[in-house]
Formats: structure tokens, C-alpha cells, sequence
């Protein structure tokens, strides 16, 4: 090491120590701080008691646990499929540049930037058993369901409600990035298709899907990732909506508090994570 | 052969815009339109008001005048009981005549203002530091650290929720108010910290190194190169990164409600909004003026921030 790079090193490792020393803090001590809470009793105040295994079998015998993981997988399956398809779509019809291109873009922004606690009042508004467009739309105007019904109320569509508000809230994003890979793809890949006889559905298939599979995969794996931890959207919308997350969350602060048996649940959470973004370290970034 | 444009293809391509826009645009249209609406008119499934309600606004604004409370004859007696002392009669009359401002929105902004910029500033100021050092120097353990950065911007906070909490209740700070203050602020620097890195740190390696070089052989030393030439040149990025820092810190609800639910002097927005909602005081017209007031700031530094993310960049997209 000459005495010139010696001198850079230790320059980066000046700078990057304040950074070191607060995520080491705060987040990777955090982690490894949580495994060992699983194995204790552990009280709102602090209290611990050892308890070896005992809230991982209480854990692994509650049937909320495993209803917590049928709704998260639900959850994750609905919103994924569905960010992703209509990622694709917005992509595909706003590739070409027109007019007022900046505003529509300015417009379906919105809702990835808005701040959760204001746009769920909005959509408990639209889904209001009395006050609801929604519910007007489908029994006063199109007379479709016969009676007026609180969707977010019960459990089983408030899932579905989750779902179309997460699409609805996280789409843009997926437009993004699914936008900067599809407006590189050359022009002269789809005049050759064409000249091969590929009509418009043709070429999606021949040309822009070979193309988009990377960045697909990508959308795909950021979904999953991000959703699997997703909190307050859920909460916030529709708390009768038990995803793993307002599962933990209850177990930590609400009720019979038991904050033991969270942190047990985080840790095979934090297990099933790793491995998503192990996935996307290895094999999508690029850093 | 390509890019041929039919009148239906036309039509058929205004419409799918007409309705993206309307499906993205539509909650926002609702909270705007019931904020402004009369009670009698909120089953009303038209957007637009009948005559239009500023009643919420004002009230939230505190543009209202003080509504006088009749004191009722018994409290009116306990208050004129000269062996009462002076203090106690403050408290009575102040607890009755406090009903008038149900909802102090601007001390909850205030403090959603304080927690936010100055987490999004010292976030800031920590993620250059770090971003030049991994993406600019060479130094053992790097690649390590890049790695890990990642990875800590992808683990959620409902996984840190219950470890951080009982952190700051063995260190003890998690039991008073000040502490429960500063933990929540350390948070926010933590949960934006990774973005900020990740983002300044894409943007740096696109700064040639030739220009620090230049200024080096000027006589500049290298701290002095990357204050006169990388963060001049990285401006834009900078405030965007600022920006996003911030919006992270103003939308945050779970460590807010974790740490600050059972203290309602230092609320932030989206906490103090939550607890207005599940309220006895609970109207739309107030909620809806509420949600438009916390969205307000965002859409304008989003805005602003736009300007400067033009051509499909995705540097910060990745987040969410």
C-alpha cells in the first residue's frame, strides 16, 4: 500500500464511520437484539424472563399465526400480480411521448408520494357503507349488489379493498422502473418484427417481454420484498386486515401484550426477507 | 408501417388515459371534495359541493373566533370559592374553555415540521459523508459495507419495532418524553439514512473524477474538492435527496405511534390524525381538511422535486 492510498483509506473510513456506527446501532444490533427476545418473556416495561423455545411453539400452534400467513400470502400474491400488470400497462400506453405527457405523469405520481394517512381517508370515504360512491355505483346505479355492504368492515374484502389501494398506491413505481428498460429497447427490433409479419400483439410478445423479463423479475422481487413488511398502508386502511406485520403488531402493543412472542414472529420474518434480498443483491443489483 | 394512427386508436388511447388518470386521481378528488362539503350533502355522490363549507379549514387554521362557553352555575361557584387558590381556578376555566380547539393542527404540524426536516437534514449531512466514501474511495471492507447498506434499506421497521422499544426502555428513555422524542428522531435518521446513501451514492459515480482531479492538482485537498466541485455539481440530487428524506419522515405512522401514543403534546400529523379518527370528534369535513392539509406540503415538494427527476430516472424509486 503506498502511503497515498494508505491516506485515501483511511479518508473513506473516517467518512463512512458516523454511518457505520448508526446503522450498526439501529438497525443491525436491533436484529440480532430481536433473536434474542425471542427466547424470552419479555414485558411492556422491560421484564425478561427466559423461556428457551416456548414462543416459538406457542407461535407455531396459534391458528392466527397461520390465518396471519394464509392473508400475507394473499396479500403478497394479489398486490404483486397486480402492481406488476398494471405497471406494465401504464408503461406501455405512456411510452411514446404527447401531448400533456408531464402532466398525466405529474398525476399518477401522486399517489406513491401522497402520505398514507391522508389518501385512506379518502378511500374509506369512496368505500363508506352510507356516504360511499362505491356503493352507490353498485346498488343505486347499477344495481348490481342488492343491499348497501361495509367492505372495509368485514375482514374478507377489506383484503381485497388492501390490495386495489396498494396496486392504486404503488403502480408508479413499478411504471418507473418497468418505463426507463422499455424506452431502450430499439426501434429497429419492432420494424424487424413487423417486417416478419408480427402484428401489435405479436411484437408485445416477440420483442417487448423478452426485453422487459429482467426488469420484470425485478418489479417482482422489490413487491414482494417491500410488501412483506408492509405496515401502515394496511393498518392504517383496514386494521381488521391481519398481514403478518398487524400481526406482530398487535402481539407487541395491544391487548395481552407479549412482546416475546413478536419478536419471535420478526425473526422468521426477518428469515423469509433474507432470502428475497439476498436474491436481489446477487442477482439484479449491480452496485 | 409503425406508429400508424387510426381515429379509434385515438379515441381508444384518450380513453385509457382519461381513465388512469381518473382512477389515480380520484381519492384525492374525494378528500378535496368532502373537506369542502356540508354534512347534509356528504351521501351526495357528486363531486362537487352544493355550496361549499370552509368551516373546516378555518377551524383547523384557528381562523375561527373563540366560541364563548357558558360556564355552567356549579363550576361558576367552585370558581368564585375564595379558599380555591389561584391556579386551580386557571385549570377549571382553561379545561372548559379548551373544548373550543378540539384539534390543534398546527402544533401537530409544528412537530411533524421538526421531526421530519431535521431528520431528513442530519440524514443529509451523514449520507454524503458515507455515500462519497463507498462509491469514491478505495479501502478494505467496502464492498461489505456497500452490501450492507442494501440490505438494512430493505429490512421494514416492523422487524426493528419491538427490538428498538425495548432498547430504549432498558437505556431507560422510552418512559419519558424528551427520550421517547429523541428516539423517534434517531429513528427517522435511520430509516432514511440507507435511501440517501443509495441514492447519492448512484449519483456520485456518474461525477467524472477527472474534475476532482483537476481541482486536486489546483492545490485543493481532497475534502476541500468535494465541497468546491461534487456537492456544487450534485445540487439537484441533494435536494432531492432532501426531499425524499423528508417525505419518508412526514408520512412515517409506526414508530410515531410506537413511541409518542401517550404523548399527545408532541404528536406528529399522521399519528395525531389516526387518533382524531378513531375519536369521539371524528367528522369527515375536519378529517378530509386535515388529510388535504398533511398532503398539501408533500405534493408541493413533490413538485418541485419532479423537476429535477426528469427523464425517467428511478434513482430513488426503488423504495416502497
Amino acid at each position: 500500500m503506498t502511503p497515498l492510498e494508505r491516506a485515501e483509506a483511511k479518508f473513506g473510513w473516517k467518512l463512512v464511520t458516523p454511518t457505520i456506527l448508526i446503522l450498526g446501532l439501529l438497525i443491525l444490533y436491533p436484529l440480532m437484539y430481536n433473536v434474542y427476545l425471542s427466547f424470552f418473556d419479555v414485558q411492556l416495561n422491560g421484564y425478561k424472563t427466559f423461556v428457551g423455545f416456548e414462543n416459538y411453539i406457542k407461535l407455531l400452534t396459534n391458528t392466527d399465526y397461520y390465518s396471519a400467513i394464509g392473508t400475507t400470502s394473499l396479500y403478497l400474491l394479489g398486490t404483486v400480480v397486480g402492481t406488476t400488470l398494471l405497471g406494465l400497462a401504464m408503461a406501455l400506453l405512456l411510452k411514446d411521448p404527447f401531448k400533456g405527457r408531464g402532466l398525466v405523469n405529474a398525476a399518477i405520481m401522486l399517489p406513491y408520494v401522497a402520505p398514507v394517512i391522508s389518501v385512506v381517508f379518502g378511500w374509506q370515504f369512496l368505500f363508506d357503507p352510507i356516504s360511499g360512491v362505491v356503493n352507490y355505483l353498485f346498488v343505486d346505479a347499477l344495481g348490481i349488489w342488492s343491499e348497501r355492504t361495509n367492505l372495509i368492515g368485514n375482514p374478507d374484502s377489506a383484503l381485497w379493498v388492501v390490495v386495489l389501494f396498494d396496486i392504486w398506491k404503488h403502480a408508479p413505481i413499478a411504471y418507473l422502473l418497468i418505463l426507463s428498460k422499455l424506452v431502450s429497447v430499439s426501434r429497429d427490433q419492432y420494424e424487424a418484427a413487423a417486417i416478419d409479419g408480427y402484428g401489435p400483439i405479436g411484437r408485445f410478445f416477440h420483442v417487448t417481454l423478452p426485453e422487459l423479463y429482467f426488469v420484470l423479475a425485478t418489479v417482482v422481487l422489490l413487491r414482494l420484498i417491500w410488501n412483506l413488511n408492509r405496515f401502515e398502508d394496511v393498518y392504517l386502511l383496514a386494521p381488521n386486515v391481519q398481514t403478518l406485520p398487524i400481526f406482530t403488531y398487535y402481539q407487541a402493543f395491544t391487548g395481552v401484550i407479549d412482546q416475546g412472542l413478536a419478536a419471535a414472529t420478526s425473526v422468521i420474518q426477518l428469515a423469509v426477507l433474507s432470502v428475497f434480498i439476498w436474491f436481489y443483491i446477487k442477482k439484479i443489483m449491480k452496485w | 408501417m409503425l406508429g400508424k394512427r387510426t381515429l379509434t386508436g385515438r379515441i381508444g388511447f384518450a380513453l385509457a388515459i382519461l381513465l388512469l388518470v381518473s382512477f389515480s386521481l380520484l381519492p384525492f378528488a374525494q378528500i378535496l371534495s368532502t373537506s369542502l362539503k356540508h354534512q347534509y350533502d356528504w351521501g351526495n355522490p357528486s363531486l362537487i359541493p352544493q355550496t361549499i363549507n370552509l368551516d373546516a379549514y378555518k377551524e383547523l387554521l384557528g381562523l375561527t373566533e373563540a366560541k364563548k362557553v357558558e360556564m355552567p352555575a356549579a363550576i361558576q361557584k367552585i370558581l368564585n370559592n375564595p379558599k380555591l387558590p389561584q391556579d386551580k381556578k386557571d385549570a377549571i376555566s382553561a379545561k372548559y374553555m379548551s373544548n373550543d380547539n378540539l384539534f390543534p393542527f398546527g402544533k401537530y404540524m409544528l412537530n411533524s415540521v421538526i421531526f421530519s426536516v431535521g431528520a431528513a437534514t442530519f440524514s443529509l449531512v451523514f449520507s454524503v459523508m458515507g455515500a462519497y466514501s463507498i462509491s469514491r474511495l478505495r479501502f478494505k471492507g467496502q464492498v461489505v459495507i456497500q452490501r450492507s447498506v442494501l440490505f438494512v434499506y430493505m429490512v421494514g421497521g416492523v422487524l426493528l419495532m419491538v427490538p428498538l422499544y425495548q432498547m430504549a426502555m432498558n437505556i431507560g428513555l422510552a418512559s419519558s418524553l424528551w427520550g421517547s422524542a429523541f428516539c423517534l428522531f434517531l429513528i427517522y435518521i435511520v430509516q432514511t439514512l440507507p435511501v440517501g446513501m443509495y441514492m447519492l451514492g448512484n449519483y456520485f459515480r456518474g461525477i467524472p473524477f477527472a474534475l476532482e482531479e483537476a481541482a486536486m492538482m489546483d492545490g485543493c485537498s481532497r475534502k476541500e474538492a468535494i465541497i468546491k466541485v461534487v456537492l456544487p455539481l450534485s445540487l439537484p440530487m441533494l435536494a432531492t435527496v432532501f426531499i425524499y428524506c423528508f417525505i419518508i419522515g412526514w408520512n412515517e405512522y409506526l414508530f410515531a405511534s410506537v413511541f409518542l401514543k401517550q404523548y399527545p403534546e408532541f404528536h406528529t400529523l399522521p399519528l395525531a390524525l389516526q387518533e382524531l379518527f378513531v375519536s369521539k370528534n371524528a367528522i369527515w369535513d375536519r378529517i378530509m381538511a386535515a388529510s388535504m392539509l398533511t398532503l398539501a406540503p408533500i405534493v408541493i415538494c413533490f413538485l418541485f422535486a419532479s423537476r429535477f427527476m426528469k427523464g425517467g430516472k428511478t434513482d430513488g424509486g426503488v423504495k416502497g
